[in-house]
């Protein structure tokens, strides 16, 4: 599958490769470089394989709240939620964002590679509902402009974008058509996503290559964005979360609103916590030089306790960094081993993020 | 200089192999982060991996060309890995062997050889 951007990126020299089923650049002029632009200056990313649905009705905000560990109802209009998803069982389904345009007018925005699978899970919790769902999976796209320059440039084209607080979002107007701009974002450098139809998106993608000039715009591909995020110790699925972890195992925890009387999952992560017997995720530094990777075993004092579930090279930090997976309750500071092919190399847990934020 | 089907070359003067890896790996590597060299005096053979290049994405093995014992690793490497991208098949060198079966380097493929195998 190919987003409607797919002849751009390769115009612009794209290193194209198979994205959970997506033709997706993974870099343009190599990931180092776009992850320096995107702390640095701006950069703007195609994550158009992205699922956006719509969830309408007088049933729409007790619908989210439901399925959503955080909270949902009562929140403010124009602003945007990010959330865990469980299933019955308490497991992850999904990461996602929850946008509120109303008290009966939501928009969510879910990973690529779980599209169909939420929309299923949608469907089957509204049924008896006062709720309208619509997916624009295919007519949709969405932009990501991400850095400290990133706000001054969208404000040239909606000058109304420079009043955006963080998880906040206006709908505007470009050319006849809605465009939604939200201060979200997945690389702890500020900036904005947007969401429009697709011929909308690619005149956005022009124009702002365009206009970015002056603040050293580069495009930016998938593999810059996961050094990003994961510098922020952000969650990816299929990595820090899935459905063989809950929720309160994981780095996105926080999410979890124990204050709601309900939300599907909550009674069998009661009963998790209640045994005591969870894994836990931190964040780690390879103390030499190095590169831990996803899968990598750890090691705490000689003893096997888990796994790494994301791992790279931070720009940043000039060193390598993970989040590990482990059935042990550690400390910042605390010594550990990760065995990197026939070594066991030294590693230090830290506390998360691993870099500092932006302005927020 | 010749090439190998894993996209390493190797040039050799008076028996000591110089190997690296060619422009189109680093291209398909992308930025190399960390280079895993071999200690120096480990015997080595044809088609054994030898080095462990580092990049962003994952880590690529490097295999002897020719079969020998690894005489110089390049140092300048742990500090300045990026030199693997600007600079594959020169200052990017990534050790030195001194060769046991000389014939080997015979049967390696000549730069048109390589240049139409990555062109296919």
């Amino acid at each position: 599958m190919r987003t409607q951007l797919y002849e751009h990126h390769r115009a612009l020299g794209a290193k194209l490769i198979d994205f959970g089923g997506w033709e997706m650049p993974l870099q343009y002029k190599g990931i180092l470089q776009e992850h320096q632009v995107v702390r640095q200056h701006v950069g703007i990313f195609d994550v158009s394989h992205m699922g956006r649905i719509c969830v309408e009705g007088l049933g729409a905000e007790a619908l989210l709240d439901y399925l959503s560990t955080n909270q949902i109802a009562g929140k403010k209009d124009g602003t945007a939620t990010y959330t865990v998803w469980c299933t019955e069982a308490g497991m992850c389904l999904d990461d996602l964002i929850v946008y509120r345009q109303s008290e009966t007018k939501f928009f969510i925005v879910v990973n690529a590679s779980n599209r169909q699978k939420d929309l299923n899970h949608l469907l089957h919790y509204s049924v008896g509902k006062d709720v309208i769902i619509t997916e624009r999976f295919v007519e949709d796209g969405i932009l990501a402009l991400q850095g400290p320059n990133a706000i001054s440039l969208i404000s040239k084209i909606f000058p109304k974008a420079s009043a955006l607080k963080r998880m906040e979002f206006i709908s505007e107007n470009y050319r006849g058509k809605e465009v939604v701009i939200a201060n979200t974002g997945y690389t702890g450098a500020g900036g904005v996503e947007i969401y429009a139809e697709n011929q909308t998106i690619v005149s956005l993608w022009e124009i702002l290559l365009e206009k970015g000039q002056e603040f050293h715009i580069q495009p930016v591909g998938l593999g810059a964005r996961d050094t990003l995020r994961l510098e922020m110790g952000y969650a990816l699925y299929g990595h820090e979360l899935s459905e063989t972890m809950a929720p309160t195992e994981t780095v996105s925890a926080w999410t979890i609103k124990w204050n709601k009387s309900d939300f599907l999952g909550k009674r069998a992560l009661e009963t998790l916590e209640k045994l005591k017997k969870k894994r836990n995720q931190y964040g780690i530094v390879l103390i030499e030089k190095g590169v831990i990777r996803e899968g990598y075993p750890v090691f705490y004092n000689g003893r096997p306790v888990g796994q790494v579930t994301s791992g790279t090279y931070s720009p940043m930090l000039q060193q390598s960094i993970a989040i590990i997976s482990v059935e042990k309750k550690l400390n910042v500071g605390d010594s550990l081993d990760i065995q990197i092919r026939q070594n066991l190399c030294p590693a230090k847990v830290v506390s998360l993020p691993f870099i500092g934020t932006v302005g927020h | 200089m010749k090439f190998t089907e894993s996209h390493e070359w190797i040039r050799v003067e008076k028996n000591i192999g110089t190997v690296g890896v060619t422009n189109y790996a680093q291209k398909e590597l992308g930025d190399i982060v960390y280079v895993e060299l071999p200690k120096v005096g480990s015997v080595v053979k044809k088609g054994q991996e030898a080095v462990v290049l580092e990049s962003t994405k994952a880590a690529a093995d490097v295999y002897a060309p020719v079969s020998g014992t690894i005489i110089e690793v390049n140092h300048l490497l742990g500090t300045a890995s990026e030199m693997v991208n600007n600079s594959p098949e020169k200052d990017g060198w990534l050790f030195k062997l001194s060769l046991s079966n000389p014939e080997e380097f015979d049967s390696l493929m000549d730069k048109e050889a390589y240049q139409s195998q990555i062109n296919k």
